[in-house]
């Protein structure tokens, strides 16, 4: 479903993606970890168009997608919904209207829907109806984090992709926002992309995790897989893991 | 030499910007509502300084004035002589300065933020274009609303120069009034609104070109509302002079 091809990202002189290549298939939740500055980031935005790399191809099911104009990006930007490091939500809107707002730019839909829809996502994230009319300063940035998820639920992707969806909020919150994504992942059978350090909830809940270091691709394979890991990167990111599993 | 590739590198990415807002404009519309919204929001939250600006600067150049007019028993040609000088030259670069000041920085601190907090990336996401939804409105918001606030100000800078006169140089209202229109010609309103309407695209291009360019958390934020009052300063300055030649040469071949 979607392909990367030896995928260069630059930034004036510096490298950031070095060539990388990998695949994810229809339905899979595939986990791309890696410390910080290693382009996990850029690798999503350049998925979406919001960041266009300087070599290599990107394939969302077959379509060549990198060199796509922005009008031409419109329909794949509603195939893929994009949950942000920060909740990115808009100031000056309410929840509701943070939920409607990709809703009323993808589709002509009547408002009796909009207000359908809007429902039925916040339900989904455990967001209950009397917050919806509250501006998104007036609740907890966990709570925000759930109105960009449901922002991002309600113009119904195939594709879901989470750019470190658990940075900032306390370990009770990650393990929702964690479930969250696996729930909704097989609920609504997305394919999901999630950028994250946490190698606890990747082996959890991911089908597929690959590792990056300074642009290349260190390791892949399935969470058994890099258990069994030698790659020094993945046996760091492992230690922890392993230390918390024998602390319990 | 740095300096002056930055200066030209800066000049390019504007008119870039403003290129692209146009052609996004063109192909897809303005949102009117968005607009009318903006321009009641920049006047409502510049009005109050601009008008007390206005009532002052009035009242400066009636008292400055007064000592001149009276050497000369020109009294009654005080209220024109001072109306005229705030709607030539003072009261439009008056407006835009304030604007810079409150409205410039924060629309660049607003949009800088909408920038660093993936906002605007968020937009592009959800399948809107951000010169349409949010760069465009502000942009048209802070020319139209300019308009308004310097007609706000020249009312409010006649009533305080009206005040000064009656409380402090002995003359009475209507005396002060008579002779505006003598002295303040279509051709000083004409130059006004022009002037007003130019040091205010400087301004509204500036402002939201920084915001929509801000990079590197917080600390970009701040540079961008920094840069965005230093660059509206010296441009306002220059577009000072450089209108002030334009209309004189415009009106010297009209008049002639």
């Amino acid at each position: 479903m979607i392909q990367f091809k030896n995928v260069v990202k630059r930034f004036g002189e510096r490298t950031i993606l070095k060539g990388i290549s990998f695949e994810v298939k229809k339905g899979e939740i595939l986990f791309i970890l890696g410390t910080s500055g290693t382009g996990k980031s850029v690798s999503l935005k350049s998925l979406v168009g919001l960041l266009r790399p300087e070599e290599g191809e990107i394939y969302i099911d077959d379509q060549r997608v990198d060199q796509l104009t922005e009008e031409e990006y419109l329909p794949i930007r509603k195939k893929c919904g994009m949950v942000f490091q920060h909740p990115a939500l808009f100031d000056s809107l309410s929840i509701y209207e943070n939920i409607a707002f990709g809703l009323r730019r993808h589709y002509d839909l009547p408002e009796k829907e909009v207000k359908e829809k809007v429902l039925r996502c916040s339900g989904l994230v455990n967001i209950k109806a009397d917050l919806l009319e509250l501006l998104p300063q007036s609740i907890s940035y966990g709570m925000q984090k759930r109105v960009s998820l449901a922002r991002t639920l309600a113009v119904e992707p195939e594709i879901l992709l989470f750019d470190e969806p658990t940075t900032g909020l306390d370990p009770i919150t990650t393990n929702t926002v964690n479930e969250l994504i696996f729930d909704l992942s097989r609920e609504l059978k997305t394919t999901s992309l999630v950028v994250s350090h946490d190698m606890g909830c990747a082996l959890n809940i991911a089908d597929r995790i690959i590792v990056l270091d300074q642009g290349n691709v260190v390791d892949q394979g399935t969470p058994d897989q890099l258990r069994k890991s030698q790659v020094p990167l993945t046996k760091d990111f492992l230690a922890e893991v392993l230390e918390n599993e024998s602390i319990n | 030499m740095k300096v002056l590739t930055n200066t030209l590198a800066e000049i390019g990415g504007l008119s870039v910007f403003v290129q692209e807002m146009f052609s996004v404009a063109y192909r897809k519309g303005i949102k009117q509502r968005d607009v009318l919204e903006q321009v009641w929001k920049v006047f409502i939250q510049s009005f109050p300084t601009t008008a007390m600006a206005g009532f002052f600067v009035g009242g400066i150049l009636t008292l400055q004035f007064t000592l001149q007019v009276k050497t000369f028993g020109a009294l009654g040609f005080l209220g024109g002589l001072a109306t005229s000088s705030t709607v030539r030259e003072v009261g439009p670069l008056l407006i835009a300065f304030m604007l810079s000041g409150k409205i410039g920085a924060f629309t660049s601190a607003e949009l800088g933020t909408m920038r660093v907090t993936e906002q605007i990336d968020a937009i592009r996401c959800l399948g809107a274009d951000p010169l349409q939804e949010i760069i465009l409105p502000r942009f048209l918001g802070i020319i139209f609303a300019s308009f308004f606030l310097l007609v706000g100000g020249l009312f409010m800078s006649i009533f305080g120069g009206m005040l000064m006169g009656v409380l402090f140089s002995g003359i009475n209202p209507e005396e002060y009034i008579r002779h505006i229109p003598t002295l303040v010609s279509k051709v000083s309103l004409i130059n006004s609104v022009f002037k007003c309407f130019v040091f205010a695209f400087v301004l509204a291009a500036i402002c939201t070109y920084k915001g929509y360019t801000a990079s590197g958390g917080s600390k970009g934020v701040g540079i961008a509302v920094v840069s965005t009052s230093v660059q509206t300063m010296i441009c306002l300055v220059f577009m000072d002079w450089f209108t002030s030649v334009i209309s004189d040469a415009f009106f010297t071949v009209v008049g002639s």
